[in-house]
C-alpha cells in the first residue's frame, strides 16, 4: 500500500462519459495510518469522531468491524493525511476480523477508559495483540486514558496508568472526547502523533510501500509529573499545548 | 473436500423438478388473477378506505389481499416465502406481524416465558449488551419521545437477555441487538423474542459461536461471486486488498446497522427470512456490483474503497438490488462457490500466518466437516426439503421477476 495520494483533480469526469480522463498530479501527499484500539465502549469511536470532525457525536453506535476517518492537517507548511482506523473493541472481532487493518498501519493508538478497571487491566492483551500480528515495536504508540470529565468516577489512578504506560515506552494522555473544553487536548495528541510520524522519515520515497522505521528513531515518550502531566508538542511553536491534568 | 461435505445449502437437482416454476411464478406475480375475497370487507367503501390508509397502490393493495387471503387459509410457508421475496415484500407492518411469526414456525401460545431478572443480568454478556443497547438510539423513530425509547430500550435488553440465557451455547456478537431492535420496532416483546430466538437458531447460527471463523467464511463468498458477474471489478478490488470487513456489519445485522431507513430495513428482513442464511452476501454483491462504477473511479486502494463502500447510500433501487441477489444466488448458488470460497479462507488464513512470523495464536481454520452440522440444525422445522423447495421456489420467482419487468415504480411503502 502506497504512503501517498496523488491529488487528482478530475474525479467528476466520468470514464462512461467517454471523456478521456485527464489526471493532473498536483502534488504527492504523504498519508500515516493510525490504527485506533481497546476495548468496548471506551470511546475510540467518539475520540476519532472528535478528532476527524470537531465534535462529540450525539448518537455513536457500537463499531462493527471497521471504521474509517481522515483529517488532513497542515505540518509545517506540508499536508499530511491522517487516517485512523477506528476498530471494534468486542473481543470476538479483535480476534479474528480486524489482522487486515493491522497491516501497514504507522503507528498505534491504544485507548482505555478511566471510569473503568477492566478496560486498563485488558491493555496487555491489547499489545500482545499487535505483537501478534507482528507490528514492529518501534512504531510510534501512544496511550490514552478516555473520559476525564467524569471526574467523581475515575476508576484508574494516574499513577498507575503512568507505569504501565512507561513500561511499554508510551506516552500517557488523559483526555476527554466529550468535554468541549478538551478538544484541543484531542487535536494536539493525534498531532503530537503526527509530528512524530514526520520527523521520524521526513523524506519518505513516494514509491515506499510501508514505512519502515530506522534504528535511529528516538521513541516518544511524553513523562510528566502527574501534577503537570499531559502533552508536550514537539514544536511548541505550531501546536499549542494544552496540558490536562485531570 | 468432498462432494457430500459440501455445504450450506445441498439443493439437489430432484427438489426442484418436483415443482413447476412456471405456474409458481404466475401464481405469484402477477396482478391479474382473480381471486374471491376470502376477507370480507364490512363495506366496500371500508376496505378502499383502508388502503388508502395504508398507502397502497392498486397492486400493492391486491398483494395485501392476497397474503390475508394465504394467511386466513392456513399455513402454506412457501406462499408466504414467495410473498416476503417478490416485489414490495410483506408491504405493512400489519402484515408482518402476522406472516414473520408463520414464516419461522413460530407458535404464539408456546413461548418461552421470560426467566427472573436475575438469571437475565446475570449472564457472560449482559454488560456488552447494555453499552450496545444503550448506544442504539439512532436506530427509534426520530420523533420518539425519549421515555418512550428508555422503556423500550429496556425491552430490547431483555429480548436479547432471554434468547442468551435460553440458548446457552449462542454467544452475543455486537450487530445482534441491531437484529433486535428491528424486530422489536414491528412486533410486541415476546413475539420478538420468539421470532429471534427462531433466527439465532437458523438463519443467524453461524454469528453466534464463540469466534468468528464461520461469520468469515461466510464473507468468503463475496469474491467469487462478484468474480464470476464482473472479473474486472473483482481483480480491482483484489488488487487494492478491499478485504471484506466493509460488508461485515452488512451481513450480521441483515444491513439493520447501515440503513437509515426503518422501511428499507423491514423489506430486507423479509427478504433475509425468506431465503437462504447466505443471502445477504449476494445482495452485498449486489449491491457492490450496482456501485462498480464508482467503485472504479475511486483510486485503487483499501481505505477509499472500504469507506466508499461502507457506507450505503440511500437512494439504492433496493427492489431492484433485491431481484438481482435472487438472480445471483440462482446463477451461482452456494454450492458452486464453496470450493473458491474455501480456497479464499485458506488463502486469508496463511496471510494471517504469515504475517505473524512467531505464529503464538493459530487460527481456528474451517473446514467442511465443520460446516455439516449446519444442514442439520439450520434447517427449518418444517423439513429440509421443503425449505430448499420453498428456497428453490423463491429464487425463481426472484429471478423471474428480474427478467420480467424492470418497472418497479409501483411499490409503495407504508411505515407507522
Ligand atoms: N463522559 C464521557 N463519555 C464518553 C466519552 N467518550 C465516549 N463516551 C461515551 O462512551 C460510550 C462509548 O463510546 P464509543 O466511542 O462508542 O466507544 P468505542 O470504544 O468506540 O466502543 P466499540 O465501538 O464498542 O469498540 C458512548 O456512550 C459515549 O457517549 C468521554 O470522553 N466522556
Ligand atoms: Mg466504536
Amino acid at each position: 500500500m502506497s504512503s501517498h495520494q496523488s491529488i487528482d483533480q478530475s474525479r467528476e469526469v466520468k470514464p462512461s462519459s467517454g471523456a478521456v480522463k485527464i489526471v493532473e498530479k498536483q502534488a504527492q501527499r504523504r498519508i500515516f495510518k493510525i490504527i485506533v484500539i481497546g476495548d468496548s465502549n471506551v470511546g475510540k469511536t467518539c475520540l476519532t469522531y472528535r478528532f476527524c470532525s470537531g465534535k462529540f457525536p450525539d448518537k455513536t453506535e457500537a463499531t462493527i468491524g471497521v471504521d474509517f476517518r481522515e483529517k488532513t492537517v497542515d505540518l509545517d507548511g506540508e499536508q499530511i493525511k491522517l487516517q485512523l482506523w477506528d476498530t471494534a473493541g468486542q473481543e470476538r472481532f479483535r480476534k479474528s476480523m480486524v489482522q487486515h487493518y493491522y497491516r501497514n498501519v504507522h503507528a498505534v493508538v491504544f485507548v482505555f477508559d478511566v471510569t473503568k478497571m477492566s478496560s486498563f487491566e485488558n491493555m496487555p492483551q491489547w499489545i500482545e495483540e499487535c505483537d501478534r500480528h507482528n507490528l514492529d515495536k518501534n512504531l510510534p504508540r501512544i496511550f490514552v486514558g478516555n473520559k476525564c470529565d467524569m471526574k467523581d468516577k475515575i476508576a484508574v489512578n494516574t499513577n498507575l496508568a503512568q507505569k504501565f504506560a512507561d513500561s511499554h515506552n508510551m506516552p500517557l494522555f488523559e483526555t476527554s472526547a466529550k468535554d468541549d473544553e478538551k478538544a484541543n487536548h484531542v487535536d494536539a495528541i493525534f498531532m503530537t502523533m503526527a509530528h512524530k510520524l514526520k520527523n521520524a522519515k521526513p523524506m519518505m520515497s513516494p514509491h515506499m510501500s510501508r514505512y519502515t522505521p530506522g534504528e535511529t528513531r528516538e521513541v516518544i515518550n511524553v513523562r510528566a509529573s502527574p501534577h503537570h502531566r499531559g502533552l508536550q508538542s514537539i514544536n511548541p511553536n505550531e501546536e499549542k499545548t494544552d496540558n490536562c491534568a485531570c | 473436500m468432498s462432494g457430500e461435505e459440501s455445504d450450506f445449502n445441498q439443493s439437489d437437482q430432484n427438489d426442484w423438478l418436483e415443482i413447476d416454476p412456471q405456474t409458481e411464478i404466475i401464481s405469484v406475480i402477477s396482478p391479474d388473477i382473480v381471486e374471491p375475497d376470502v376477507i370480507p370487507p364490512k363495506t366496500e367503501k371500508d376496505d378502499k378506505n383502508k388502503n388508502k390508509n395504508l398507502n397502497l397502490s392498486p397492486g400493492s393493495a391486491a398483494k395485501r389481499k392476497k397474503i390475508l387471503r394465504a394467511l386466513k387459509d392456513g399455513v402454506d410457508v412457501s406462499e408466504l416465502q414467495s410473498f416476503a421475496i417478490n416485489r414490495g415484500g410483506l408491504l405493512t407492518n400489519e402484515l408482518r406481524k402476522q406472516v414473520w411469526p408463520k414464516q419461522l414456525g413460530v407458535k404464539l401460545s408456546e413461548i418461552t416465558p421470560k426467566p427472573d431478572e436475575d438469571m437475565l443480568h446475570g449472564h457472560r454478556d449482559y454488560d456488552q449488551v447494555v453499552m450496545d443497547v444503550n448506544r442504539s438510539l439512532k436506530r427509534f423513530p426520530p420523533g420518539m419521545d425519549d421515555d418512550e425509547r428508555f422503556a423500550l430500550q429496556d425491552i430490547l435488553v431483555d429480548v436479547i437477555m432471554r434468547v442468551l440465557v435460553n440458548n446457552s451455547e449462542l454467544h452475543y456478537y455486537q450487530g445482534f441487538h441491531d437484529i433486535c431492535v428491528t424486530f422489536l420496532l414491528v412486533v410486541d416483546e415476546d413475539v420478538a423474542f420468539a421470532i429471534v430466538e427462531k433466527l439465532s437458531q437458523k438463519h443467524l447460527r453461524d454469528f453466534m459461536d464463540a469466534d468468528m471463523d464461520r461469520t468469515k467464511h461466510m464473507l468468503n463468498y463475496l469474491y467469487p461471486i462478484i468474480d464470476k458477474a464482473s472479473p474486472q471489478l473483482c481483480e480491482y478490488m483484489e488488487r487494492a486488498e478491499t478485504g471484506t470487513i466493509f460488508c461485515l456489519s452488512w451481513l450480521i445485522t441483515w444491513y439493520g446497522h447501515v440503513l437509515n431507513d426503518i422501511k428499507h430495513i423491514v423489506r430486507l428482513y423479509d427478504f433475509f427470512i425468506a431465503c437462504h442464511q447466505l443471502m445477504p452476501i449476494y445482495l452485498a454483491a449486489a449491491i457492490v456490483l450496482y456501485r462498480q462504477d464508482e467503485i472504479l473511479e475511486t483510486e485503487c486502494e483499501m481505505c477509499f474503497i472500504h469507506s466508499l463502500l461502507s457506507r450505503i447510500p440511500d437512494n439504492l433501487p433496493f427492489e431492484q438490488l433485491i431481484s438481482k441477489a435472487g438472480d445471483l444466488y440462482l446463477q451461482f448458488p452456494p454450492e458452486d462457490l464453496a470450493s473458491e470460497a474455501e480456497f479464499r479462507s485458506q488463502e486469508n488464513d496463511n496471510r494471517a500466518k504469515r504475517q505473524r512470523a512467531n505464529g503464538v495464536a493459530k487460527l481456528h481454520q474451517w473446514s467442511w466437516r465443520n460446516n455439516i452440522r449446519w444442514v442439520s440444525t439450520h434447517m427449518p422445522n418444517y423439513g429440509r426439503r421443503h425449505y430448499l423447495l420453498t428456497t428453490a421456489v423463491a429464487a425463481v420467482v426472484t429471478a423471474a421477476l428480474c427478467y420480467s419487468t424492470t418497472d418497479w415504480g409501483w411499490i409503495e411503502w407504508n411505515w407507522f
